[in-house]
């Protein structure tokens, strides 16, 4: 193990199960756009562009509705709990269902009699209508975001799992260089505290004094701390991704009971297979329709709730492009049409994604994707789990 | 029946549209955009200035507080000399290049002598080809980016550059943090972003300090775990974020989320100057330093009487970013020039601008006589506090960090060609 860190001096072995994890992490939510793209394409053989939109509308209700629990952007309200953050999964969930079934009643419905390149455009341009007609109605400038106090303060933390602890003795010397600066920095922390208004940078000579033995202290406790990490091996887990990846999960359990063990998924399975058959049998191929829509709003609206709530970025109306994007790449990478391939194309990327960053090649993050799309488009057309079967067009 | 149903139903969409359209429209000009504002005298033989502002897009909060200075400025200035009444108009960008240089141009047309703005680089870029190819004057209002300035001898800025922040964020990091090895994490959609981080490593390495790791991202990103890993595994003492706060916020958000100390601090440049930054960053980002143009806790004269007439002029409340006092600025510089001017075509106003030697100005002092267009400017450091305001904790001049400056000729003003 030791000769193989050395040889590999460049990449960091150590951090590969932390990016890993952080991969899947991030897959989840690819996931669970790429879902929704997956689940019409399957159905209608339609792109639904404005799926990302969704997805950035969900964030926007998750804004609205943090709002309404009291978590405006200038409140201290500390008195959050798992309770508000359901209430806005619900309502983000909901409401994005409800966009997806007029989006589908008004814009794909009257062109589903027309050819296929038709609904397209008309997919198009109600991601565009929605982008920049949202730009209208929403704020947008500044970006809004989520107050984070609605997030209960233990999921803002993180948890160290050590696969591999360091040697006894490093680990002694971190102890003893963390007690001295820990124990300076409450010194510090509490002159500090004691005189209000005072600069760091203009303290009187005994505050000096204890600020210099506090900067003093945490020298060899960075040097301590980071010869322990050279041969150790922990993943820091933020509580926040398990929360994302444990509430995929069980979206993605009652999707798979919806579709598999259910009327309504039998007659999706069915439109699927074969729409104009399934509609001879008397399948309602509308209300079909409308049940897949409702399945995949709402999954890209649990989505962007989580994203929004617990990574904390500002929201424009363009919030679901770049993700709308990597998820469609995910769907295809995955076979489109193919309900696992979508979740398992979400993960590839997401884990593809941060193995590029753990390379060193940060840079290149975001255009994996699209060489992961080149390289499946021309050996597997159909995708890793689709069927490579030509379709004529 | 069903083309004709269809028909019906394109017709209504495309009438829908329209009506959106329109509303886009009006909602413009009820903000002051597309029809041009006035202020003042507005006898046609009042000499008019322009400023080009980004009043709507993903830039309003800085081009709004641009304008609310320039009008403040302009109506300071008419009340004082009631004979000479200058007339500004505001052009919106709608924060787009394009759309600014588009702006510009109409102003030159509508006979502006010199035309103010733009807050951010890019569009100040744009503006500068058609203030060039027409000979008027530009003043760049937030306009950092190096090399703005290079190519033309009709724009100047009353914002210091990205060659003054990184160097004093090194400094500020290596000799008052006692910083050694620092991080950088840059945006590399941004051109501001990695021109920053550039002179920001080679200050601190000059310095003796180490850059241990450099990340990037890109605008819009959301999720940062994955370069989070990289930095915490270097085990920096310091990170350097030379993006704009959108990012920001959430970066330092996570980056304590995942394990990185508070012991650790954050450093930035103007880029992070938004209220919005202690919403996305939280709790987390209290305490991070980064570098600004100017501070409402500003204890000086010039910043205390800029606020009162501030706050006397708009509501009641400070302005919400550095781009009010740097927008009053550069409309004093160009009045202040024009007062100078042996005429007030726009030629003698440029050579009146270019010889502008060391006017008061609420940001710091502005000498633009023999700097081709880049003041050197103070700057400050700031902290994010607990109150969740910019505390001031250091101002560096431009000679603290370049103190050779004396010694490296600055780069010469070539007087515009005497064709015209």
């Amino acid at each position: 193990m030791g000769h193989g860190v050395e040889l590999l001096a460049a990449l960091n072995l150590r951090t590969l199960p932390e990016q890993l994890a952080n991969g899947i992490f991030l897959g989840a939510i690819y996931a669970l756009i790429a879902l929704g793209y997956t689940m019409v394409y399957g159905i209608l053989r339609l792109i639904n562009f404005a799926h990302g939109e969704v997805y950035m509308l969900g964030a926007y209700v998750s804004l609205f509705a943090s709002r309404m629990l009291g978590f405006g952007p200038t409140s201290n309200k500390t008195d959050s709990s798992v309770v508000n953050l359901l209430i806005m999964l619900t309502a983000s969930m909901i409401v994005c269902a409800c966009v997806g079934v007029i989006i589908e009643r008004f814009a794909y419905r009257p062109m589903r009699a027309h050819s296929r390149i038709a609904s397209l455009i008309t997919a198009i341009g109600v991601s565009l209508l929605l982008q920049y007609g949202g730009a209208l109605f929403l704020p947008s400038s500044p970006p809004p975001s989520i107050n984070e106090k609605v997030i209960p303060p233990v999921y803002r933390e993180s948890s160290r799992i050590v696969l591999q602890a360091p040697p006894a003795e490093l680990q002694r010397d971190l102890d003893s260089t963390q007690t001295i600066y820990l124990d300076a920095k409450k010194k510090y922390d509490f002159y500090m505290s004691t005189h209000q208004g005072v600069g760091e940078f203009d303290l009187a000579p005994d505050g000096q004094a204890l600020h210099d033995k506090y900067k003093a202290s945490l020298a060899p406790f960075n040097a301590a701390q980071a010869k322990a990490d050279e041969r150790s091996v922990v993943i820091t887990v933020r509580h926040a991704d398990i929360i994302i990846l444990v509430t995929s999960v069980v979206l993605m359990g009652v999707l798979t009971y919806l579709v598999m063990f259910t009327k309504s998924g039998r007659a999706m399975r069915a439109v699927s297979h074969d729409f104009d058959s399934a509609a001879l049998m008397g399948v309602n191929v509308n209300n079909t329709i409308t049940f897949t829509f409702v399945l995949g709003s709402a999954l890209a609206g649990a989505g962007s709730m989580m994203q929004a709530t617990l990574k904390g970025p500002p929201l424009t109306t363009f919030f679901g492009f770049t993700p709308g994007v990597k998820a469609f790449v995910a769907a295809v990478l995955g076979g489109i049409g193919n309900i696992p391939g979508a979740v398992l194309g979400g993960l590839l990327m997401g884990v593809a994604e941060d193995f590029v960053i753990w390379l060193g090649y940060s840079n290149y993050s975001d255009a994996i994707a699209f060489v992961i799309l080149i390289i499946v488009l021309l050996f597997r057309p159909g995708g890793i789990l689709g069927s490579s079967k030509v379709e004529k067009v | 029946m069903l083309t004709r149903n269809l028909n019906y139903r394109l017709w209504a969409g495309a009438g829908l549209l329209a009506a959106l359209f329109l509303a886009g429209c009006k909602s413009d000009s009820g903000t002051g955009g597309s029809s041009s504002s006035t202020t003042g005298n507005t006898a046609s033989g009042s000499i008019k200035i322009g400023l080009v502002a980004a009043l709507t897009g993903d830039l309003k909060p800085w081009g709004q507080d641009s304008q609310s200075g320039a009008k403040l400025m302009v109506e300071e200035y008419n009340k004082a000399n009631p004979d000479k009444k200058v007339q500004l108009l505001v052009e919106d960008s709608t924060s787009k290049p394009e759309s600014g240089k588009s702006a510009a141009e109409k102003l030159i047309s509508e006979g502006c002598v010199v035309v103010l703005g733009e807050v951010a680089s890019g569009i100040s870029a744009a503006m500068k080809e058609a203030t060039t190819s027409k000979q008027v004057p530009q003043i760049a209002v937030g306009a950092t980016r190096t090399d703005l300035t290079k190519d033309s001898d009709y724009i100047f800025r009353v914002c210091y550059t990205d060659a003054l922040q990184g160097p004093v964020m090194a400094k500020f990091a290596y000799e008052k943090l006692g910083l050694r090895n620092v991080a950088l994490v840059t945006d590399e959609k941004q051109p501001y972003s990695v021109g920053l981080s550039d002179s920001f490593r080679t200050a601190f390495t000059k310095f003796g300090g180490t850059i241990v790791d450099e990340q990037k991202y890109n605008t819009g990103q959301t999720s940062f775990s994955g370069l989070l890993t990289n930095v915490k595994a270097k085990n920096p003492d310091g990170v350097f974020c030379s993006g704009y706060f959108t990012e920001v916020g959430p970066i330092v958000k996570q980056a304590r989320e995942a394990g990185i100390q508070k012991s650790v601090p954050f450093l930035g440049g103007d880029g992070w100057d938004s209220q919005e930054i202690v919403n996305t960053g939280g709790d987390a980002i209290i305490g991070s330093y980064f570098c600004n143009h100017y501070n409402n806790k500003d204890k000086s004269d010039a910043v205390q009487s800029f606020l009162q007439k501030w706050t006397a002029a708009y509501g009641g409340s400070l302005p919400g970013t550095t781009m009010g006092a740097l927008g009053y600025d550069a409309a004093g510089v160009a009045l202040d020039a024009l007062k100078r001017a042996k005429s007030s075509s726009a030629k003698d106003l440029r050579d009146a601008i270019d010889a502008t030697d060391n006017y008061h100005g609420v940001s710091g002092d502005i000498t633009l006589k023999g700097r081709h267009g880049d003041p050197p400017k103070r700057a400050i450091v700031v902290q994010l506090t607990e109150d969740k305001q910019q505390t001031f904790v250091k101002a560096y001049t431009f000679e603290d960090v370049f103190p050779s400056t004396a010694a490296t000729p600055p780069a010469a003003s070539t007087p515009p060609a005497a064709k015209k």
